[in-house]
């Protein structure tokens, strides 16, 4: 397979791609790294069929293909997992892999034989699902597996996955890669598309680098290490692996006693959590989603109810307030899902940035919302937390990924917050980005912030945490004073519960 | 790493290259603008030449029946009065709701609120005789008392039980113009009357017509058509600059974001719903008030819901309400002439009118121009 000279403008003038030219080989596990932005998203949606590329073209095996749609992209053996899982929750695992190929008699759908190929698909590539339980039942692992089985059960022999170790635990990720090996091994192609190098670094066998648009840069893993290829990324050298432990911790601001609470399904989802965060020092919690932390998070927001326990925050209980006193109180969230109600995407960044603070005199003028003081107040947040946008007054759906959480970051650290619950910060965002939320996270705790960080990233909650607490079916199962001195793999045992750990993994 | 460092990082659009994309911005917003407004003629243009089509088809004089339908209105003084008393009911009615679409609320009410106002106006201008002035503005502020108050109960039981605003606002209707029926055939029809009507009001209460003013008939075109920009413009300050309205703005576009920002959903359902019924309040003041003098037992028929539509029509946007409502009532009364003069009957005009609604909530012709637009940039895109 082959990418010719690919150009991809958009109709804004943005030109994604510019005369991109590399080949993939059958057999291979192709990784494609890069930050936001620098194209490798609008590369895989003209491969898939989601965009038609301005000029160039594609070749299977020498002869060239167009792929008008994403229908047309599976008929030629292409499958993408998607970054968000695409499932019907009510649908059995089984329905959702077989969702609009499902095997038919007599003008019904055969479910028995569904079940069946899948089930034999999932032995086939050693990717453990439950055909029966119903998607919105089962982990993220599951599902992800699923997905790819869905593309498999397709007939895909090219597999595209956006980002798949974003919501894996270490565990998950090995069995992941596992399972990629033997789709190599067995001829297929897989592109591999991820922030984490380290990853990449182990499972890639070629690794293709973009930068603005253009490729920059094409290596394996053999001749080239961590730094290198971040370097290569961002065109510059970073180091954000290294630890900047909190000077001294002061007093404790925010303090979670016996908090309980029920998640969306009415089962229990935290029980009796016992937290203490300190002025000066990011305390992180780890966990495999889906065991408490979200709505842990959410409760100490103000935006679930807890069953029982206490908040305080800086001695005062905290725990019936409203959303809006506790952000009043010095109280900040970077939220865990920033699309679903981090932002309003078809709103102004403006609008976006003033959510906390429209009823304040910063923004005000004669009793009104002053289109002028915002404005004023917009550019300085923008040009002071670097979000690339042309004006403040564009949506902010407008933006890319790395740019909206800028955005988020820069309403909630805008001014100094007293205590910040930071919730997955750099989840899919850029290498860039990354360093940069990290940096402002560091310098909201030197100045003597508060920070809660939940982060599914062992390695960015290990990096950046003073404390570490692992929370497992809603109970925090182990702290860590010591963070120098864990490993991920520390971690991973206390995540996974010390039962399993003691098989050999 | 400090600030400044981190304009590195993100080498965001340097000092020219800045302000090239602003520009682009600034331009892409004006075309945006006028994508909007070419849909809307575009839309009606549509409309109109498939009614003419079937009037074609159904054999009719077609050529003639489309002079009257867009001339007619101008063909008289009276004619171009009622187009200004429907154009200043429906853009009220239109306003009303805009406030509550644009919370994501689906308001259905404006209809009950409207029959509450002008029972309300009938009342105190009957019950409480004012010197001029006042002879006006009380009834008339009373009335929108009464549409904040019905308009309350919907907003109230969804903040407080859930309840789906759409179904109860709705069922609300039925139960207030039946009041409204009982109360007025009961206690304000005067005896020996011949139709079921109340008295009419003192002059102190009636808003002055154009007719009285220039002697000219105008038919009961009055001055409350000045509320027509009056109200487009506090409606659009309302949501546009002071903090209900923003969070009105934050809630309709994504209620989780609200929610999450500290706004309080219960304020934003119950603030609208009573703005949205003290606005169609108004309605009601103005037809009692202004165009009937009295209080009639018929005083519309679904007038609260072609303002929902005026409001769809419009996107919901303040500024662009009052011309939709002039373009609805134009067609209305240029099809009712077309009908006086020849043999042609209102469904045409009505069915264009659907339409049009169609064409809108379809947002067929919006995406037409934009794809129009787009291709043609990437036309231009091409070496």
């Amino acid at each position: 397979m082959r990418f010719e000279r690919i150009r991809k403008e958009y109709p804004n003038g943005v030109v994604a791609c510019e005369s991109i030219s590399f080949e993939i080989q059958p057999g291979t596990v192709h990784a494609i790294i890069g930050e936001n932005g620098a194209g490798k998203s609008t590369l895989m949606k003209v491969l898939y069929g989601m965009e038609q590329p301005s000029s160039g073209q594609i070749l299977f095996d020498g002869q060239a293909v167009t792929i008008p749609s994403p229908q047309s992209a599976i008929d030629h053996g292409i499958g993408m997992v998607h970054q968000a899982f695409m499932t019907v929750g009510t649908f059995t695992i089984t329905q959702n892999i077989t969702l609009g190929a499902e095997p038919q008699r007599r003008g019904f759908v055969d479910s028995r034989r569904a079940v069946a190929e899948v089930d034999e698909l999932a032995r086939r590539f050693q990717l453990d699902i439950d055909p029966l339980a119903r998607a919105q039942d089962v982990s993220v692992g599951m599902l992800q597996r699923a997905e790819i089985l869905k593309a498999l059960y397709r007939g895909a022999r090219i597999l595209i996955l956006d980002e798949p170790t974003a919501v894996l635990t270490p565990q998950e990720t090995i069995e992941l890669f596992r399972a990629l090996r033997g789709f190599a091994a067995s001829g297929r192609t897989v592109i591999f598309i991820s922030h984490k190098l380290r990853e990449v670094l182990e499972i890639a066998d070629e690794i293709t680098v973009m930068r603005g648009g253009h490729l920059v840069g094409q290596t394996t893993p053999e001749a080239t290490d961590e730094v290198a290829l971040a370097g290569l990324m961002v065109g510059r050298s970073i180091a954000i692996a290294d630890r900047h432990p909190a000077a001294a911790a002061g007093e404790v601001a925010l303090e979670v006693a016996g908090l309980s609470c029920l998640n969306d399904l009415e089962r229990p989802a935290c029980t009796e959590v016992d937290l203490e965060v300190r002025a000066g020092e990011i305390v992180g919690i780890v966990g495999v989603e889906g065991n408490g932390q979200t709505e842990l998070v959410e409760v100490i927001a103000g935006l679930r109810a807890p069953t029982g326990g206490e908040i305080h925050l800086h001695g005062d209980v905290i725990t019936q307030a409203s959303v809006r006193s506790r952000r009043a109180a010095g109280l900040h969230h970077i939220p865990e899902d920033r699309m679903k109600n981090g932002v309003a995407l078809p709103e102004s960044i403006e609008d976006n940035l003033i959510v906390d603070r429209y009823t304040g005199s910063t923004v005000r003028r004669h009793g009104l919302l002053s289109p002028k003081r915002i404005g004023r107040f917009a550019e300085e947040l923008i040009s002071r937390f670097g979000v690339r946008a042309a004006d403040s007054k564009v949506p902010a759906g407008s933006l890319s990924g790395g740019n909206i959480q800028k955005l988020i970051v820069a309403r909630e650290l805008g001014d100094q917050p007293l205590v910040l619950l930071a919730s997955q910060p750099t989840r899919g965002v850029d290498i860039g980005a990354m360093e940069f939320i990290y940096a402002e996270l560091r310098e909201a705790r030197d100045a003597g912030c508060a920070v809660l960080l939940v982060s599914a990233d062992l390695g960015e909650a290990l990096t950046l945490s003073d404390r570490i607490a692992v929370i497992r079916n809603g109970r925090v199962v182990a702290r860590f004073d010591d963070v120098a001195a864990v490993t991920e793999e520390d971690l991973g045992r206390h995540m996974l519960g010390a039962a399993e750990s003691k098989e050999p993994a | 790493m400090t600030a400044t460092e981190s304009a590195a990082v993100a080498p965001p659009v340097p000092g020219d290259d800045r302000e090239a994309a602003r520009a682009r911005v600034h331009r892409q917003r004006r075309s945006d603008l006028v994508a909007a407004f070419v849909a809307m003629i575009v839309t009606i243009v549509i409309a109109l030449a498939i009614g003419f089509v079937i009037l074609l088809i159904v054999g009719k004089d077609a050529v003639a029946a489309y002079e009257w339908l867009l001339t007619g209105p101008f063909s008289r003084t009276t004619r171009i009065g009622r187009v200004l008393i429907d154009t200043t009911t429906l853009t009220i009615l239109g306003l009303s709701v805009a406030i509550p679409f644009r919370a994501g609320l689906m308001s259905l009410g404006a209809e009950g609120q409207l029959y509450m106002g002008a029972l309300t106006a009938a009342v105190v201008g009957l019950a409480f005789p004012l010197p001029p002035g006042l002879g006006i503005l009380v009834p008339a502020l009373a009335a929108m008392v009464a549409g904040a108050i019905v308009g309350f109960v919907p907003g109230w039981m969804k903040a407080q039980f859930g309840a789906n605003e759409l179904v109860s606002s709705l069922m609300l209707n039925t139960v207030l113009v039946r009041i409204y029926g009982y109360i007025l055939t009961e206690y304000l029809t005067e005896e020996g009357s011949t139709s079921v009507a109340s008295a009419y009001l003192p002059n102190e209460s009636l808003i002055p017509t154009f007719t009285q003013l220039t002697g000219v008939s105008f038919d009961q075109a009055n001055l409350a058509v000045v509320l027509v920009p009056i109200l487009a413009v506090a409606v659009w300050l309302i949501l546009q600059r002071t903090s209900l309205g923003y969070e009105v703005r934050m809630t309709g576009s994504n209620r989780l974001f609200a929610a999450y920002g500290g706004i309080s959903s219960r304020r934003v359902i119950i603030l609208s719903f009573i703005i949205s019924g003290a606005i169609a309040g108004i309605a009601g003041a103005h037809l009692v008030q202004g165009v009937n003098g009295r209080a009639l037992l018929t005083l519309s028929v679904g007038t609260g819901f072609t303002g929902i539509m005026i409001a769809i029509l419009a996107r919901n946007n303040p500024i662009v309400i009052p011309f939709a409502a002039f373009f609805y009532s134009y067609l209305k009364i240029g099809g009712d002439v077309m009908e006086q003069e020849l043999s042609v009957g209102t469904e045409i005009v009505n069915v264009i009118l659907a339409l049009i609604v169609l064409l809108v909530t379809s947002q067929f012709v919006m995406s037409l121009v934009k794809r129009r637009r787009l291709s043609r940039l990437e036309a231009k895109g091409q070496p």
